[in-house]
């Protein structure tokens, strides 16, 4: 007998725990969203979790902003399509290039969201193809471009959004990420510390 | 020093309880994480955190009154996600599986991230001693991969450390420059643990749950750790509790929301991982080869028994913070990988009853444990069944169990149980004026209090005088 079969013919052959269990009536969400703006709540939250929130007027406030945190640097890693026109002619006007999504040695990382969630400031990035994984987890600042109608109520409306379109979509993406601020950790004394593998800084770019 | 072990419990509680370093940092960790996650649960009101308390322990339990079936169901979902699946029944055969696995892709380095199951197998002895580089890069294991010891807590494993001690091992073991800043010594980890993943071949995670409905597998990190391991190296291989799996991805949902409130306190953890397969072709970043590995390693049987409802948990570390036990002795003292109320419970489960005598006596019963818990789990209880089985299957020592029965036959004979009373009654005169005794058999129980005086009179006289002529009631 295999280890599989002995453990299902184990598991099977026990008596049924809970067997009484109740059907859950009403779900409830963890973060109540009765909210209707949004918009603030996700700033807020945000905010709370140490990220740096740009509230931009427009893509040109935008390409500003990204320049100056950019600074000197000359190498960007980049996913390939952004929903700020105007990118990649204001980075080769500064003299900016981009880099393989892999390369370990630069700053800076601008990435799009595939939703933002407002009851916990957190951002959903899918993987894939010319969105990839390494651009938000290898610099030390990741920027991550959101369009103000991309803000979901919380992790339970993006659970809806995804049934919707069908579970096969989400099965066919092979990493789907919810970020919640730049990377942290308290082990050393529970001392709360910024960037411990991955970004210590997250700028969050509001487009209108 | 002692070797750890459950059954010491009692002689390393002794000096644990001592040592004044490990008492303020253990109570400093744990007092902050407890009032954080109060704040957590119960953010949007008292009512609202119950009801999602309530419904975390009802998904939990549906799962596992269908768990064979939703294992079945994951195991398809993940290999038609391109994940390969694999069940081990013990510690050995996870061992084997992996170190298999390791040497068809012809690996040398290996990067993990945090897995209590790899703990309870003692993995990485294991895999060093087949020859490969293990290196640990949650920053509190690598830490504890230094010093050479075990962690001490399940979420936060060098609780027992202060930064003092960090700072000086990070000076001995790494070279590091003097500094006393968090910051600059999780700096300096930083850029050697990034080194490693680069180099790394292969990446090692724990599992925090499957959805069975998807089969995809979610972890959740806050250092980005976690995202490394499972996006640099070309293979990873993922060990997850068989007790893990859910059904939904609404139950997920809310699961991996309750886990990092009881946990840190939390609203998410940093990174939430849903990872549904090996990277696709034309991706870049995330491993070419994808193993789960179902692990029972003794869950089986839990599941088999009056204990299965210590299967609900999700490792979040709450009970351990709210232990009065445990903030007294710290997590080294349960001598092996689980720690606290729910240590006390899996520990004598998972290793067997007469490898864990002491545990399920290293609570006060006091329940905030169940209190706290996000699946409302019933830890009194469960330790209350494990002192039954140990007296059951008298695994306690003759002198105890003479104790017990001599005890047990003068309260049930009422003549030998008044003269048990007089003779206390007169006997607690004789103690001196603090009311203490004397170091013996009973002398460490006065230690830290006084021995209350007998009562001039019993309830059956009190009774007997308050009913006088009223026997017609």
């Amino acid at each position: 007998m295999t280890s599989r079969e002995q453990i299902l013919q184990r598991l099977k052959h026990a008596p049924r725990p809970y067997a009484d269990f109740r059907q859950e009536q009403n779900r409830h969400d963890m973060v109540p969203t009765d909210h209707t703006d949004l918009y603030r709540l996700f700033v807020e939250q945000a905010q709370k979790l140490n990220c740096s929130v740009h509230e931009c007027r427009s893509t040109d406030e935008a390409l500003q902003q990204i320049l100056a945190i950019m600074g000197e640097d000359k190498t960007v890693l980049s996913w390939d399509a952004l929903p700020l026109p105007g990118l990649a002619e204001a980075l080769q006007q500064a003299g900016i290039q981009t880099a393989p999504a892999n390369d370990p040695h630069v700053r800076v990382g601008i990435t799009g969201v595939d939703a933002a969630l407002a009851g916990t400031g957190s951002l959903v990035l899918a993987s894939k193809p010319g969105q990839s994984r390494l651009v938000s987890l290898l610099p030390f600042v990741h920027v991550a471009v959101v369009k103000s109608d991309q803000i979901l109520p919380n992790f339970e409306a993006w659970a809806e959004q995804t049934k919707k379109a069908g579970f096969d979509q989400f099965r066919a993406t092979s990493n789907v990420l919810v970020i919640s601020g730049p990377s942290r950790t308290a082990d050393i004394a529970m001392e709360l510390v910024l960037g411990a593998h991955g970004p210590a800084e997250l700028h969050i770019l509001i487009l209108p | 020093m002692m070797t750890a072990h459950p059954n010491n419990f009692s002689a390393a509680a002794r000096s644990a309880i001592h040592d004044q370093q490990l008492g303020a940092a253990v109570a400093n960790a744990t007092n902050t994480a407890a009032s954080k996650r109060r704040l957590a649960m119960f953010a949007y009101g008292d009512e609202h955190g119950e009801t999602m308390r309530q419904q975390a322990a009802q998904i939990r339990r549906r799962a596992l009154a269908r768990l064979p079936e939703l294992l079945e169901q994951a195991e398809t979902n993940m290999q038609a996600n391109g994940i390969q699946v694999s069940w081990a029944a013990n510690g050995q055969e996870v061992r084997e599986q992996v170190i298999a696995i390791a040497r068809q892709h012809q690996i040398k380095r290996i990067a993990k991230s945090k897995s209590m199951v790899s703990e309870e197998i003692s993995l990485n002895h294991v895999l060093e001693a087949e020859g490969f580089d293990v290196l640990e890069t949650d920053l509190g294991e690598y830490i504890i991969q230094l010093a050479g010891e075990m962690p001490s807590h399940i979420v936060t494993p060098v609780i027992h450390k202060s930064k003092a001690m960090i700072r000086d091992l990070f000076m001995q073991k790494l070279n590091m420059p003097p500094t006393d800043d968090a910051t600059e010594m999780t700096r300096f980890a930083r850029q050697i643990l990034r080194q490693g993943f680069l180099e790394a071949d292969m990446g090692i995670s724990g599992g925090n749950f499957i959805i069975a409905e998807t089969g995809t597998l979610c972890l959740v990190t806050n250092e980005g750790n976690g995202r490394m391991v499972t996006s640099l190296p070309p293979v990873h291989v993922a060990l997850v509790g068989i007790e893990k799996v859910v059904e939904t991805l609404d139950d997920y949902i809310t699961l991996t929301q309750v886990l990092p409130r009881s946990a840190t306190g939390q609203p998410m953890s940093v990174y939430t991982h849903m990872i549904n397969g090996p990277r696709k072709s034309d991706e870049e970043g995330g491993p070419s080869h994808l193993y789960v590995i179902l692990v029972d390693n003794g869950r089986s049987e839990i599941y088999n028994s009056k204990y299965v409802e210590a299967l609900n948990c999700i490792r979040c570390g709450a009970c351990i913070n709210v232990c009065p036990v445990y903030e007294a002795v710290g997590g080294h003292t349960y001598g092996w990988v689980y720690p606290g109320p729910i240590g006390a419970v899996i520990t004598p489960l998972l290793t067997g009853l007469e490898n864990a005598k002491p545990l399920p006596y290293a609570s006060s019963l006091c329940g905030a444990c169940k209190q706290v818990c996000p699946v409302d789990i019933d830890l009194p209880r469960l330790l209350l069944d494990l002192r039954h089985d140990l007296v059951e299957q008298k695994k306690q020592s003759i002198f105890w169990r003479a104790g017990m029965r001599g005890w047990a036959f003068v309260s049930r004979t009422p003549f030998l149980f008044g003269m048990a009373r007089l003779g206390g009654r007169w006997g607690s005169k004789l103690l001196p004026k603090r009311r203490k005794l004397p170091i013996g058999p009973l002398g460490g129980w006065t230690q830290s209090r006084e021995i209350p005086p007998f009562a001039p009179e019993s309830f059956h006289q009190w009774w007997a005088k308050q009913h006088k002529g009223t026997q017609d009631d």
